[in-house]
């Protein structure tokens, strides 16, 4: 069945069963997001960028756990909206190793994007920064993980978990301190890694690199 | 993690791997699976991971996920008297952490870790339940109350002449010595 | 269930309930003193197996008989050990003794049980009425209470199924079995019984929920992950009362048809752990728990799960998680457990404390329970009380008790003449209160609008030398620590908070930091994904809220008012009243930063103090010559000697 919302005073029309977000997104309304994969049944919700406010809802909400209803009156652009999101992205790059130049996914990357959106200066002045002391972690036999870099989306876990029924990847940690790890992962014969590369490809930002001499 | 097992520990865990066979298969089972480990080991070395992974079919590095999200579990061996400092909130209004300092400077290791000799090792712990006492650091499975600074070298220099003596013993009624 | 089976149930039941009330008969008359020894985790820690030990050493020696009864906690963690002895023949009614030392157990043997003398100058009260001894009931932090939860708790030994059933354990749920699940629920609602693990979600409703789901498989959960430092309620009641726990375990599972629970308990508690496990066992064998309840058609399951310490798993969605073996992060809700929880079945959640409020409603009528309480949280409220209060410990009162009558009245007020400063509510998810709030009814309602909540129960009240940043940075320090990362609110943000308030209580503010934690902590609250991050920044917001002037003390004045923050404070000795050749303060400092002065007096090596405040302990009252100051640029620079004479004391 078709819906029919509005978004920012903009009719859009959608099917049944999708997240607003995607709604948004399928009608080139754009909304900051970093951890949404479509066709997830629980979505992560982690990133909390995507926030919108919907009529009849006091506070926003993040617009991938919100399912698309008729005649649903949304607005993605509000001042407790981007409050917000800039608040996000500024925490996020807090902990964000910001060197563009030498990073892969420079020009390629969502960070860069969503701070353009939300012109957010790719170095906040107010909150310090705190990078972790690892700023690559070699142990994969094809993968390079950088750690300063990663937003803990967890798209490569999910994909990967996807693709080969056990994912590779996993949370290790907790807290501030968690972070992507392939613990132990040696026994190169088992591993589909070479060939696959679909983690490196969900990565939002340039986290994961295919190592180059594989 | 990569310390080596001690024999006795390699024993033990052969024992572990026994015990493993009487869990079912079911990922509802590897939290239980591995506290059955560290009651075992103490500690959870890298060796049980991969034997917990083989028995329920999974990846270590799912494991290893798992296990270092929680608290309870530990990836170093404690140290043969495990001190333990609360630092629930009656023990920190008292001081609680002065006395985790304490601890820390004498036995020269920050918390979370053992000292090379393996005897001790520091633990911070949140209320342990004798809020009334505070504040409380437990050494071995002995609560101390009323814990103040000044106690804290003397409770270890008690627990080492104790050790010394017991060593003594030992080597006296060692045949062939003395 | 059909009225057959009414007459099984009874039946069955009945034969249990005569066989528990010949075991209590036989205790209650046997011809000889009781001793009763409260044995929870508390009363263990301040000593009770040595009082135990010592009580059946003397009774040996002095060849008295009597029946020693091991029981739960009574709540009076600050009198620990206790000990009741019911001595008849004496002619003095049971008598309440606390901090019981082995000595003094040994002295009450031969003296009380031997000589018949109850030794007035250590007796707490007696527990009853009677025209000897005045009875613990006239002091307030007995009579004052209202005991729902915990009336068995301290009263019935624990580890034994008999003790319980005897004191009218278990006839709730047979009363329970014989109604229909839908008129259970309708008690339950009509009740107004709210949730106790922090929000106050109307029980009834909850599981009305759970019953309009059709799926068959339903399970019941029991949330005794009790993570906040300082509070212990949950623990307490498993170790003194496990069975009423699992009696309205069963029943809720009864009424929403379930045939599955599990009791989800931190393994720090192993004595918990061990207690509800026995007790669950106890039930299976009598045929309380398990296939075919008292012969009835209804089957429940209870299994122990034990938690492995994180704080997020008391959040429903985590604890779910981690049962199914994962890390323990929460979910995004909708879907509820109640509509999708443990293995994608519907899931009741519910804490200890609301499980074990549910035999005494049904057993009372939901009327009654109503008339407790206030209007929109009728029942009782069960706190840790903890920090700097006379008779802390567990206290369970009717809801809507001012805050100034529990701290002052029934539970004595502030030690050493000390002034009240504030009360921390609800643990790290709380908020602090100043003396302003002292007349704030405590409910759900009122302790929210206050900007502190009912959370699970911890309640510190602090003094004048309590600084409110340093509490504020010790609670997000809990928090930060125990965040789980997953988002981005959360996991960075609280990182951010604790530094800041960190930087404070070392006097390393930065020009806007006060400006920063406001607006940080407002965006944390709206944006963070579950309850641990939304209420994270609470005691931030309360204590900047409530005593600004202290903050702003500290980045401004690099100040500590109340002098507790290290950084800012400094030891100094004062010379007029410094003793000559007094070594007090010197044989006690850990670190040996007290010098001599040339003329044998003391001084601080400013540079080697650790501020641990020993000193000012052991300096003889009669001197009393040490001085804490804030900011410690106050501190008046005294000599150091050279150290002339190092090797001579080698």
């Amino acid at each position: 069945m078709m819906l029919k919302l509005l978004v920012d005073n903009q009719e859009i029309e959608t099917r049944e069963g999708k997240t607003l977000l995607q709604a948004c997104l399928d009608n080139q309304i754009y909304i900051p997001n970093l951890c949404y994969l479509e066709n997830v049944e629980r979505p992560s919700a982690s990133c909390r960028m995507c926030f919108v406010e919907i009529e009849g809802i006091k506070q926003p909400v993040p617009s991938c756990t919100v399912q698309v209803r008729d005649e649903m009156v949304v607005k993605t652009d509000t001042p407790g909206v981007r409050q917000l999101q800039r608040t996000a992205l500024r925490l996020l790059l807090s902990v964000h190793d910001v060197d563009c130049k030498n990073c892969h996914a420079n020009k390629n990357c969502e960070l860069q994007n969503i701070a353009k959106f939300l012109k957010v200066g790719l170095k906040p002045k107010r909150l310090e920064r705190y990078l972790k002391e690892t700023q690559i972690d070699e142990t994969h036999p094809f993968l390079n993980h950088y750690p300063n870099r990663c937003v803990l989306c967890g798209k490569c876990v999910h994909i990967c978990r996807g693709k080969h029924g056990q994912s590779v990847l996993t949370f290790a940690k907790r807290g501030f301190d968690t972070v992507i790890s392939t613990y132990s992962v040696t026994d190169v014969s088992s591993l589909a890694c070479s060939d696959c590369g679909s983690c490196v490809k969900a990565c939002p930002v340039g986290a994961l690199a295919l190592k180059e001499s594989s | 993690m990569n310390q080596e097992l001690t024999e006795e520990e390699k024993d033990t865990l052969k024992h572990v791997a026994i015990k493993l066979e009487t869990f079912e298969k079911h990922r509802g089972n590897l939290i239980p699976i591995l506290q059955m480990v560290q009651n075992n080991l103490s500690y959870l070395p890298s060796e049980a991971l991969k034997i917990v992974a083989q028995h329920l079919g999974i990846l270590e590095s799912e494991v290893y996920g798992v296990a270092t999200f929680y608290n309870q579990f530990r990836f170093h061996p404690p140290g043969k008297y495990p001190i333990k400092v609360c630092l629930g909130t009656a023990c920190h209004v008292r001081a609680g952490d002065i006395i985790l300092e304490n601890f820390e400077r004498k036995l020269e290791i920050p918390e979370g870790q053992t000292t090379p000799d393996r005897k001790f090792s520091i633990e911070r712990v949140a209320c342990v339940g004798c809020c009334a006492l505070a504040p409380v650091a437990i050494i071995d499975e002995t609560v101390h109350g009323h814990m103040a600074p000044s106690k804290v070298e003397g409770l270890i220099l008690r627990i080492k002449l104790q050790e010394e003596m017991e060593e003594r013993e030992n080597k006296q009624h060692e045949p062939g010595q003395s | 269930m059909s009225p057959d089976n009414h007459k099984n149930i009874d039946l069955k039941f009945n034969t249990i309930r005569k066989e528990a009330e010949k075991r209590r008969a036989a205790f209650r008359d046997a011809p000889v003193p009781k001793i009763h020894i409260g044995m929870a985790t508390c009363g263990i820690a301040s000593g009770a197996l040595e009082t135990k030990k010592a009580f059946e050493e003397a009774l040996v020696e002095n060849n008295i008989e009597a029946r020693i009864h091991t029981v739960g906690c009574f709540g009076h963690c600050y009198a620990e050990p206790v000990v009741i002895i019911d001595h008849p023949d004496s002619g003095f009614p049971p008598i309440f003794y606390h901090e019981v030392t082995p000595g003094k157990a040994k002295m009450l043997v031969k003296l009380f049980l031997g000589d018949g003398d109850p030794r007035f100058e250590h007796i707490y009260g007696a527990t009853e009425e009677n025209e000897l001894i005045p009875s613990v009931t006239d002091f307030s932090r007995f009579n004052q209470e209202k005991r729902i939860v915990m009336e068995k708790c301290g009263r019935i030994d624990p580890e034994d199924i008999y003790d319980y059933i005897a004191a009218g354990g278990y006839s709730t749920l047979v009363r329970a079995l014989k109604l229909d699940p839908e008129e259970v629920i309708k008690e339950v609602e009509h009740s107004g019984l709210r949730g106790r693990g922090g929000a106050g979600f109307p029980t009834g409703r909850k599981w009305k929920l759970a019953k309009s789901v059709i799926e068959q498989d339903k399970i019941v959960i029991c949330n005794a992950d009790e993570g906040d430092p300082g509070a212990y309620m949950d623990r307490t009641i498993l170790e003194s009362n496990p069975h009423q726990v699992l009696e309205g375990m069963a029943i809720c599972a009864y009424a929403v048809g379930a045939q599955q629970a599990m009791v989800y308990v931190r393994s720090e508690y192993p004595l918990a752990v061990k207690l509800v496990t026995n007790a669950i066992q106890q039930a299976e064998k009598l045929g309380i728990l398990g296939k075919g309840i008292l012969d009835s058609t209804f089957d429940l399951k209870i299994d122990v799960f034990q938690g492995s310490g994180a704080f997020v798993c008391g959040e429903e969605t985590a604890l779910i998680r981690s049962i199914e073996g994962y890390r323990g992060m929460p979910r995004h809700r909708p879907p509820y457990p109640v509509q999708k929880g443990l293995w994608d079945k519907p899931t009741v959640i519910n804490n200890v404390k609301t499980l074990a409020s549910v035999p005494p409603i049904l057993n009372h009528g939901a009327t009654w329970y109503r008339g407790i309480g206030t209007q929109n949280s009728p029942g009782t409220a069960i706190f840790s009380i903890v920090g700097n209060v006379v008779h802390a410990g567990l206290v369970e009162i009717p809801m809507g008790v001012s805050l100034r009558t529990l701290i002052f009245d029934i539970c004595g007020g502030i030690p050493n003449n000390k002034k009240f400063k504030a009360v921390q509510i609800g643990g790290p998810s709380g908020g602090c209160l100043n003396e302003d709030f002292l007349d704030t009814p405590i409910d759900f309602d009122s302790l929210t609008k206050a900007g502190a909540m009912m959370g699970s129960g911890g309640m510190v009240v602090m003094d004048e030398d309590t600084c409110m940043v340093e509490v504020a940075r010790y609670f997000l320090d809990f928090t930060q620590k125990e965040s789980c990362g997953k988002c981005t609110f959360c996991r960075i943000g609280t990182y951010h908070l604790l530094k800041i308030l960190r930087r404070l209580t070392k006097g390393e503010g930065l020009e806007g930091d006060l400006e920063l934690l406001e607006t940080l902590s407002q965006d944390i609250q709206t944006g963070s994904l579950c309850g641990l991050g939304k209420t994270a920044p609470n005691p931030v917001l309360t204590s900047l809220k409530y005593f600004r002037n202290e903050y702003e003390a500290h980045a401004k004045e690099k100040r500590c008012p109340a002098l507790m923050c290290r950084a800012l404070t400094a030891f100094y000795f004062d010379l007029e009243l410094c003793a000559r050749g007094c070594d007090a303060c010197a044989t006690c400092c850990p670190v040996d930063a007290v010098f001599t002065t040339s003329n044998r007096k003391k001084g601080v090596d400013q540079e080697l103090c650790v501020k641990c405040g020993e000193c000012l302990v052991a300096c003889p009252p009669e001197y009393d010559a040490v001085r804490k100051v804030s900011p410690p640029h106050l501190v008046p620079y005294i000599e150091k000697p050279p150290e002339k004479n190092k090797k001579d004391h080698k």
